[in-house]
């Protein structure tokens, strides 16, 4: 089951460590194998996704990194440039330079700037028409509620001008049909408060809807008795079994507090990460 | 004299936990201790005493010499404001709109908050022991570099560039009608905007002398730091702590590295029959997680001096006292093996 034809962007978020990449690499791998022409972007640090399809980094420039699969990283200062010839139509004309590197340094001190024009190239991409499927590697958990509200934040700031425009059609666009948001977790302690907390703010302000949430790592039941695990001989095998029966149950005991979700499988002894992004892809839309 | 026990490492390896564990040792051995940590889970909170979100540090009501704290980094950002700059001036800032939003989300501002923080309880005397847990982004390298980052920050980069070079006074702004890199500005961001921003940095200006000082005795008190630098064996958070190791300034002390969630060697290659097929498969999976980990760990000792210690991976994170000592005591050992905890 991948997404919906009429999704055109998954932005995955999740907090730092739960294998927020992975799933992203993976997503647009399960797409590009139905076929359809996906971009895997990289919208904070692009090292992580990038590792997921092999590579060392991603440049801003989309590169085949599988069937049916492209992947960039956003440049912030590239992005700029391009937001303001394309987006706000300043041509060849403009004294582009000068003004590029003052927004760059704005861009740099008020992070509301920095967060719209990330958004803004994500959302460019997904409206070019090149691409049936966006999936975008999202900022943490953490910071996913200011890039949503980025748009909204801007147009607050800036009464007039042609990028509070600019900055109403994304707010419209994210909150449209074709966008959604993929929230990954732990089943521990901290991201599954984390997540459900993030659940809470998306219902209040809805600036994007849900398109689920991803459980990763979880382990299967032991499926051993208690008598049988205690009469085992080997120590290295009742230990193993010992700590096994321990982490599913903590799995389950959080679990328990996640709204439905989708369910990924811990890897054991797997953790090179193009092998990682493969197998999760198998499983993401199952 | 008071000691620093910085903790750095990538999100979600476990650092606020072993953070609460070393100052459940030190104050065990003796110690009076401050835990000064980001964003623990609720129970971890509970155990550490905290009763409130704000940086004020509490006793903890089961042990004696141990205190813990919150890093808030908006709080802080409030008290740097105030404590660097003149009140009208501190008060015009805080009341900014874009100070909340800067407060928050430079990513330099809130590690050079907590390091404000650090140095405030670390110079106030009363500590024996200062454990810091490092916000989580870059694992910790942010903490390291905040000082330089936020100096230059309110140096007035922004200012420079928008007015061609000097640092100008305020109506230097509003000359930006001569200036057609200003206008365009203007046309694209909206005039009121880019006079907020210039009042907000003009003013933050009043905190630059104050900043300069202060950054040398942060940088000066992480010089000093023991480092426990936590990881896993998992491909990214390796990578966070081998970009902390390269980054780290040359100055600052060799970290004692601590892989997280470690399985014994002797899954990977275990003696004797297990029996139940079940059983055997079992310790099959794990058997070759353990292979990884080795190899990872071997890899690491390879190419790094310094200590490395095992935390034995646990079906639940410790959130008790007496579960974050033992979770915490191989690397309190190690850190006061060499005696210059005296």
């Amino acid at each position: 089951m991948n997404p919906p034809s009429s999704t055109r962007l998954v932005i995955v978020t999740g907090k730092g460590g739960v294998g927020r990449s992975a799933v992203a690499a993976a997503m647009a791998i399960a797409a590009g194998r139905q076929s359809r022409q996906v971009l895997a972007v990289a919208m904070t640090d692009p090292t992580g996704l990038a590792s997921h399809f092999g590579r060392a980094t991603l440049g801003y420039t989309a590169v085949q990194v599988a069937p049916y699969v492209h992947a960039m990283g956003i440049d912030r200062a590239r992005a700029l440039d391009e937001y303001l010839k394309l987006q706000l139509g300043f041509g060849a004309r403009a004294p582009l330079m000068p003004v590029a590197r003052s927004l760059e340094a704005m861009a740099e001190t008020v992070p509301g700037i920095r967060d719209v024009i990330t958004m803004g190239k994500v959302l460019h991409e997904v409206q070019s028409k090149r691409w049936d499927l966006v999936v975008a590697d999202g900022p943490a958990t953490g910071q996913i509620m200011s890039y949503l509200r980025a748009p909204n934040t801007v147009a607050g700031l800036i009464p007039t001008g042609r990028a509070r425009r600019q900055a109403d059609e994304m707010t419209a666009t994210l909150a449209g049909e074709e966008s959604v948001l993929a929230m990954v977790t732990l089943a521990e302690e901290l991201p599954v408060t984390e997540t459900i907390e993030s659940i809470q703010e998306l219902e209040r302000e809805r600036p994007i809807s849900l398109a689920g949430i991803w459980a990763n790592r979880l382990i299967e039941p032991l499926g051993v008795s208690a008598a049988a695990l205690e009469s085992v001989k080997s120590v290295e095998a009742r230990n193993a079994g010992l700590l096994h029966r321990g982490v599913y149950e903590n799995q389950r005991r959080w679990r328990k507090y996640l709204p439905s979700h989708h369910r990924l499988p811990f890897l054991f002894g797997i953790h090179e990460p193009t092998q990682v992004a493969r197998r999760l892809a198998e499983e993401v839309w199952s | 004299m008071t000691r620093v026990v910085l903790v750095a490492g990538a999100g979600g390896v476990g650092k606020t936990t072993l953070s609460a564990g070393i100052g459940v040792c030190a104050a065990r051995a003796g110690f009076r201790t401050l835990v000064l940590t980001v964003d623990p889970a609720r129970r971890l909170a509970t155990a550490l005493g905290l009763k409130s979100l704000d940086n004020v540090a509490h006793p903890n009501p089961e042990l004696d010499l141990l205190w813990a704290a919150m890093l808030d980094a908006s709080a802080s950002w409030e008290a740097i404001a105030h404590r660097h700059a003149p009140a009208e001036v501190a008060d015009r800032l805080v009341t900014n709109p874009f100070f909340e939003a800067v407060a928050k989300r430079f990513p330099a501002g809130a590690a050079y908050a907590a390091g404000e923080e650090m140095a405030e309880e670390v110079e106030a005397g009363h500590w024996d022991l200062v454990v810091v847990d490092t916000p989580p982004s870059s694992g910790g390298i942010d903490f390291l570099t905040a000082p330089v980052q936020m100096r230059s920050f309110v140096g007035g980069r922004i200012l420079r560039i928008l007015t061609g070079g000097r640092i100008p006074g305020r109506n230097a702004l509003f000359d930006r009608a001569a200036k057609p890199a200003l206008r365009l500005l203007d046309t694209v961001l909206g005039g009121e905007l880019l006079e907020d921003i210039g009042d907000f940095l003009f003013d933050l200006r009043h905190t630059y002398e104050g900043i300069a000082r202060r950054s040398q005795s942060i940088a000066h008190h992480l010089e000093q730091a023991h480092m426990v630098l936590v990881t896993t064996a998992d491909p990214a958070p390796l990578a966070e702590a081998e970009r902390f190791v390269q980054e780290a300034p040359g100055n600052t002390r060799v970290p004692i590295v601590t892989f997280n969630r470690s399985l014994p060697e002797s899954w990977a290659s275990p003696t004797g029959t297990v029996g139940d097929p079940k059983l055997a498969a079992n310790l099959e999976r794990w058997g070759a997680e353990a292979a990884y980990q080795r190899k990872v760990r071997q890899a690491w000792t390879a190419a790094h001096p310094g200590a490395v210690v095992n935390l034995a991976w646990r079906a639940s994170t410790p959130n008790q006292l007496p579960a974050l000592q033992a979770l915490a005591r191989p690397v309190w050992a190690s850190l006061t093996q060499d005696g210059s905890f005296g």
